[in-house]
């Protein structure tokens, strides 16, 4: 079900933090401790087409932007600076914007759903969370600060997919231009927190307390249209949970997917929101998937079948049914470290 | 060597000389020991020497001054070392070294390791046992952790107190009278925990300015403890009143330890003289009296390590202190009952202060406080014990801490009279009306911070009440001095601010910066709090903002990299730092908006790092990348506890990596397999598991000529590649597509009411919506949907109707993507008039490519679009929403086409862009129209002003006096024109323009 596209030895002089893909998965970016990103053509194992120096520091993390704005890249550093690159070609890169507001690391970026225009959402180690908007008219941004979001620092943030309008019958009332612009956001303390921009300023809605250690990455589950939302939340304290919502985002329960053998540091949700990748301080990557009964079940990444049933011991009351698993003699991870070609290329 | 018993009885009592100097009753020399850490046991028979090479046990008792000597191999010190408290567990004792904590029972010969306690990444720095429970004991670590063990279950900490803050734990110390209280030392603050609710700390205090080097909780009041600090002072805290302390001993060295004598009202500090010159004292004082110690013990050469007491088992009223020190002696001294009795306060100075100071009592008192606990030893301070701490909580009143005895009268006298005394019930409410000013002033003094970044403090006069700072920011200085009213800060008194001469700001700004300060210093005065921090950084922050707004110079400023974060400016380094910020990601993954998955993993180079590889789990702060952080020498004035990090040094990558040169090591990498370490990406396609497929998105038909044909050709593609479970589904699709009554085309509505049909699809789509599975379930949505035109045309009655498939077709050969399906020509004809629909319908067909469909128009038709569609109206904006979705994802495919198809399908779309319209008035029924030509009066509706023929193409009108016609005419005419063609003397473009400003 899973098969490599292709290997890209990025050619790094140090770690890589982070890797993705833009919209239309032709051009990969990453980004290391060498305080560099390259792009790279993701189609072809060559070398890097650009390489975009202008961090002092570890970058932690990039993010595309949606292609409606352009070509554009956000990056963020150890060195406490927000760049948003901005391409005309893939090789040619320029500096669009430089944000260099946070007293510490810049831990995460994240674009808003392009529904709310060019904004970018950065959390920091200082504990505040800057929201950064362009005016693509003027090629002006403004930065908004949500300061002592978290205290000791923020780790993670994440948008709210940019409201559907409600299922009512005059569809017109119901402009998206009022849709609410929520983000959620992971910290230090060990919380997790969805804020609301309410006239301009931003608000905390909701605060989840469930983890007991540092929360590393948080995802908010894009939406098709269904009454429901989904925040996936990662955490040294080795566990993911899920916290879902109705439509009105008001009772949120939580599930707790699976514990882990090591902190887990990235959760990523597919575009239909229902499969969730995880990886984590192992080094191991796998794919979660809700079935039917409400149950997350881990996938093997070759047939598409659960390989290994969620934990029986967490919340009974919500897994009637015993849980069935099967193929597991397939139990593999998609870990990179032991993965050969041969295996996965189809 | 004979222990020299040499007793110097200072004088008769301590009012004639200031204090008694007495030598140690014992003393053991051990020249080779090297000890670090010593302990007194349970019994006070032995104490353990620990030191890098050995521990060494000594026996009080005979003074042989041989000692057992037990070898250890470690390349670390021993940093600290402690005995169990508790009866039962008398012949264990616990020996940090490093990160780990060893458990030692000590036999008859051989010392046992029992356990070793592994969960620190960092040096231990401090170890207590609890009192009461045989089995507890807690460490605290420059990690900043300090975790509680259980004996019993040694694996893992029994629970961790996750001090969330940037500096490690130096002292750490359980509560003597309960247990449940817990005191860690981070810097200079205190944090309070409570055992039975580890999740976040009780209490914080800001105890000192510097490192506190010593806890200790008092023995008989619960609340109660007393810090030692590099500052020079000794702080008595009740955790119950964190605010300030409740006394204050000021020494002019750095103090070491301080513990509170086990019987007595007393206290012992070991103060450590600056760069090993001074006196190596070791100070007997009273709780009741900060001024001057009851006793000094003198002998010592060089600086005191530790030290401990000795209990007597058979005799409670006597204690003996034993010292530890650099110069090699174990000395012993004898605390008799003499002096013990020097340290309770004497019972008339009790009398006569407790009437006139009570008023003066600062902020709140402790329970225990009005019920004293019952001492330990009651029987030792029968009389006195009844209000122990009133008189030293007078004390604690009075500024001692600046050792400026001229304080003394101004502090108590001016002040006192005004209040009666009040009885005790009413305590409470004069307490806080009561607040003494003058104590108040010098204790916000002594807690000021005095390395705030940017200020610089000249002068803290508590007496004159004021103060004078110097402020550098942005390239400026301020001279602030602050002059505090004496009813300051009681509401609405604020300090006067003054700005003085050597200020280099404008008079402008220092109006501005002085506002600032004012308003700063009334919100908090307002709540009879005091200001003067809050102040000064509040005008830390406005210098910075009023010149950086004033002046462009700032740009270079900000460009440099300000490698310290303003809370961390100071002695602490950016390795600290680091401490709040995550551990780097060593692997990560990344779902992409097609489901294509980029994943990597990199292994650390183990070799330059120092991660501790027995460790349950990946650290989660950068700092713990950087090198082993040994607790240097703490004693000395500035203690470095951690190497600078290197920020640029590659740490966590193979050497390869580094130092090799790419291309070659890579070719030789693939023949020996992949190297994990490698910084590799890899791109998988996972968009199979999400169902969507591009392939089938390119064949999946939405042909609607015969949707049943279509149905089955799509089963086809989903067997093709490998969808062998939709093809049951597009069967189910087929068959619902299917008429059921052989003449359901005459009576097609009957057909599009079928409620089993309606619900069956309606549920396989939410199936599949729900299931991830966008692709079917927009598919078929598109399939069954109709489209909102829902009319049919004129010419498309004229050609032949299918018989037999449903719905009757129209064959486009316009568009093979034709969607609109017509009704039946009879229920049209019955509604409205042949031409018109006509009309209307060309119009539609040509906004639905460009997502703009017009409401207004639209609005008409809906009634009949939903009658004549399988799926409900109440669906619809659902069914959309997942169309839209499946869109974008088309999009990404740049599959432009098959988007623009499915988008067709869409009756949600978005609300068209705002702005200025055009639409202009049948002249004929006074209707706004969209169209050139009203159909009803049939006539056109817009005649061009200059050539006076009616306009079908591109027009353009004033919107002030509403004339217009064709552009190129308009653009002719306003060429060489400003005003109107007509002659109605409109400025057409100057009034167009000024409206569409209001507009924007």
């Amino acid at each position: 079900m899973v098969s490599l596209l292709h290997e890209i030895d990025t050619e790094h002089e140090d770690m890589v933090h982070h890797a993705a893909l833009d919209f239309y998965g032709l051009l990969l970016a990453t980004c290391s401790s060498d305080g560099s990103v390259k792009i790279f053509h993701s189609r072809k194992n060559n070398k890097a087409l650009a390489e975009l120096k202008g961090h002092q520091g570890p970058v932690w993390r990039v993010a595309w932007a949606h292609p409606k704005f352009g070509s554009i890249l956000a990056s963020c550093s150890y060195d406490r600076k927000v760049i948003i690159w901005k391409s005309t070609t893939p090789r040619d890169w320029t500096k669009l914007y430089e944000y260099s507001n946070h007293d510490s690391s810049v831990n995460s970026v994240d674009f808003a759903p392009p529904e709310y225009g060019l904004v970018l959402a950065c959390a920091s180690s200082d504990g505040s969370i800057s929201i950064l908007s362009c005016n693509t008219e003027y090629g002006s941004w403004d930065a908004k600060k949500i300061p002592n979001a978290h205290t000791i620092g923020v780790n993670a943030i994440s948008w709210c997919p940019a409201q559907a309008p409600d299922p009512a019958f005059d569809q017109r009332a119901t402009s998206r231009n009022t849709a609410v612009k929520r983000i959620v956001s992971g910290g230090c303390d060990n919380f997790v927190r969805i804020w609301r921009e309410d006239n301009d300023r931003w608000v905390e809605e909701q605060r989840f307390e469930a983890h007991s250690d540092w929360v590393r990455d948080v995802a908010w589950s894009p939406s098709i249209g269904l009454p429901r939302s989904q925040i996936a939340t990662a955490s040294q304290d080795r566990h993911v949970i899920i916290w879902s919502s109705n439509a009105d985002l008001t009772q949120w329960t939580s599930t707790v997917l699976h514990t882990f053998d090591d902190a887990v540091w990235t959760v990523s949700w597919s575009t239909t929101g229902n499969i969730l990748a995880v990886s984590g301080g192992d080094n191991n990557v796998s794919l979660w998937k809700e079935n039917i009964e409400g149950q997350w079940i881990r996938i093997n990444y070759e047939s598409g079948t659960a390989i290994q049933a969620k934990q029986p011991s967490h919340h009974p009351q919500i897994q009637p049914h015993p849980a069935h698993s099967s193929d597991s003699e397939h139990s593999s991870n998609l870990s990179n470290s032991n993965l050969s070609n041969s295996q996965l290329s189809t | 060597m004979p222990p020299t018993e040499t007793l110097r009885a200072g004088g008769g009592s301590e009012r004639e000389q200031t204090y008694i100097i007495r030598q140690s009753n014992k003393c053991y020399e051990h020249r080779d020991s090297q000890a670090t850490a010593m302990s007194v046991d349970y019994t006070g028979q032995w104490v353990l020497l620990a030191g890098r090479g050995h521990f060494a046990l000594q026996r009080l008792g005979q003074d042989d001054g041989t000692l057992r000597r037990h070898e250890r191999q470690s390349k670390y010190e021993v940093s600290v070392a402690e005995f169990a408290v508790c009866p039962s567990s008398k012949e264990y004792c616990a020996i940090a070294t490093s990160q780990h904590i060893d458990i030692v029972r000590w036999g008859p010969a051989e010392p046992f390791y029992e356990n070793s306690l592994r969960g620190h990444t960092r040096t231990v720095t401090d170890i207590d046992w609890h009192g009461k429970n045989p089995n507890l004991l807690v460490s605290c670590s420059i990690d900043t952790f300090s975790h509680i063990w259980d004996l019993r279950e040694p694996r893992k900490p029994a629970l961790s107190l996750n001090a969330v803050c940037m500096s490690g734990a130096t002292q750490v110390g359980f509560n003597r009278v309960s247990g449940n209280l817990l005191a860690a030392a981070h810097d200079g603050d205190l944090r309070i925990w409570d055992i039975r609710k580890g999740s976040c700390p009780t209490h914080y205090i800001t105890a000192h300015l510097n490192r506190v080097h010593g806890i200790n909780w008092s023995h008989r009041r619960e609340t109660c403890l007393a810090t030692a600090s590099q500052d020079g002072t000794v702080k008595y805290f009740d955790v119950c009143n964190p605010r300030r302390a409740e006394k204050i001993i000021t020494t002019l060295s750095p103090v070491w330890r301080a513990r509170y004598t086990p019987i007595g009202n007393g206290l012992v500090s070991i103060v450590v003289p600056h760069l090993g010159r001074g006196e190596n004292s070791l100070l007997l004082w009273s709780n009741s009296k900060q001024t001057d110690p009851i006793c000094s013990f003198v002998g010592h050469t060089d600086v005191i390590l530790d030290f401990a007491w000795r209990p007597n088992r058979e005799n409670f009223s006597e204690i003996e202190l034993v010292t530890w020190s650099r110069d090699r002696t174990l000395r012993v001294w004898k605390i008799d009952d003499t002096m013990l009795k020097l340290c309770e306060p004497s019972a008339d100075e009790d009398e006569e202060t407790r009437y006139d100071d009570v008023p003066d009592l600062p902020a709140t008192t402790p329970p225990e406080y009005l019920c004293p606990l019952p001492p330990r030893n009651g029987s030792l301070q029968a009389p006195t014990i009844l209000q122990p701490d009133l008189y030293p909580r007078v004390a604690a009143s009075l500024p001692i801490a600046t050792g400026d005895m001229s304080a003394l009268p101004l502090a108590r006298s001016p002040t006192t009279p005004h209040y009666s005394f009040p009885r005790k019930d009413d305590l409470h409410i004069a307490r806080s009306l009561t607040d003494q000013p003058t104590c108040s002033l010098h204790h916000e003094f002594s807690l000021l911070n005095t390395n705030m970044p940017h200020v610089e403090v000249d002068i803290l006069d508590a007496i004159k009440r004021y103060a004078c700072f110097k402020i550098y920011a942005g390239g400026h200085t301020v001279v602030l001095q602050v002059t505090f009213p004496t009813s300051y800060p009681s509401p609405n008194v604020t300090p006067d601010f003054q700005l003085c001469q050597g200020t280099t700001l404008s008079s402008d700004v220092i109006a501005i910066l002085l506002k600032v300060l004012r308003t700063n210093s009334l919100q908090r005065v307002k709540k009879s709090r005091t200001c003067l921090e809050q102040c000064l950084r509040a005008l830390v922050v406005a210098m910075k903002k009023s010149i950086s707004s004033g002046g462009g110079g700032s740009g270079a400023d900000k460009c440099q990299l300000h490698l310290q974060s303003p809370r961390l400016d100071g002695a602490l380094s950016s390795a600290l730092h680091d401490a709040c910020i995550p551990f780097p990601r060593t692997s990560g993954v990344h779902f992409n908006a097609v489901g294509m998955l980029t994943t990597f993993a990199q292994v650390l180079n183990s070799k330059r790092l120092t991660l501790r590889h027995h460790q349950a789990y990946t650290p989660r702060t950068l700092s713990a990348i950087n090198g082993s952080g040994l607790l240097g020498n703490v004693m000395g004035p500035q203690p470095v506890l951690y190497p600078q990090r290197d920020a640029n040094a590659s740490l966590y990558l193979q050497e390869r990596m580094i130092t090799g040169k790419p291309g070659k090591n890579r070719a030789m990498q693939k023949a020996a397999g992949s190297s994990p370490s490698t910084p590799v990406v890899h791109i998988y396609d996972a968009s199979r598991l999400l169902h969507l497929n591009r392939q089938m998105a390119i064949e999946l038909s939405l042909d609607k000529q015969d949707i049943a044909q279509t149905c089955r050709q799509n089963g086809e593609v989903c067997a093709k590649y490998e969808r062998y479970d939709l093809v049951p589904i597009w069967l189910l699709a087929e068959l619902i597509a299917t008429p059921h009554v052989p003449d359901e085309n005459k009576y097609e509505l009957l057909f599009y009411k079928d409620p089993f049909k309606k619900y069956l699809l309606e549920s396989l789509i939410m199936h599949y919506a729900t299931a991830g599975d966008v692709q079917t379930a927009v598919l078929l949505a598109c399939l069954f949907d109709k489209c909102p035109s829902g009319l049919d045309s004129l010419d498309k009655d004229s050609l032949l109707n299918y018989p037999g498939k449903l719905p009757p077709q129209l064959t486009s050969q316009l568009s093979p993507y034709h969607t609109v399906v017509p009704l039946d020509f009879k229920s049209s004809a019955q509604v409205r008039s042949v031409s018109g629909t006509w009309q209307q319908l060309k119009q539609l067909r040509s906004n639905s490519w460009s997502d703009s469909l017009d409401w207004v128009d639209v609005k008409l038709f809906q009634a009949d679009a939903y009658a004549c569609s399988l799926i409900r109206r109440t669906k619809m904006p659902l069914f959309d929403q997942f169309k839209r979705v499946y869109a974008d994802v088309l999009f990404c495919w740049q599959l432009l086409s098959k988007r623009a198809l499915i988008l067709k399908h869409t009756l949600y779309t978005p609300p068209p862009a705002q702005g200025v319209e055009f639409v202009t008035e049948c002249t004929g029924c006074a209707k706004p129209k969209r169209t050139p030509k009203c159909e009803p009066c049939k006539r056109p509706v817009l005649y061009c002003t200059l050539c006076c023929l009616p306009v079908t193409g591109e027009a353009n009108a004033c919107l002030a006096c509403g004339h217009g016609g064709h552009i190129q005419h308009m653009l002719q005419w306003f060429e060489n024109h400003n005003v109107c063609a007509t002659g109605c003397g409109c400025q057409c473009l100057q009034r167009t323009s000024e409206l569409l400003e209001h507009i924007y």
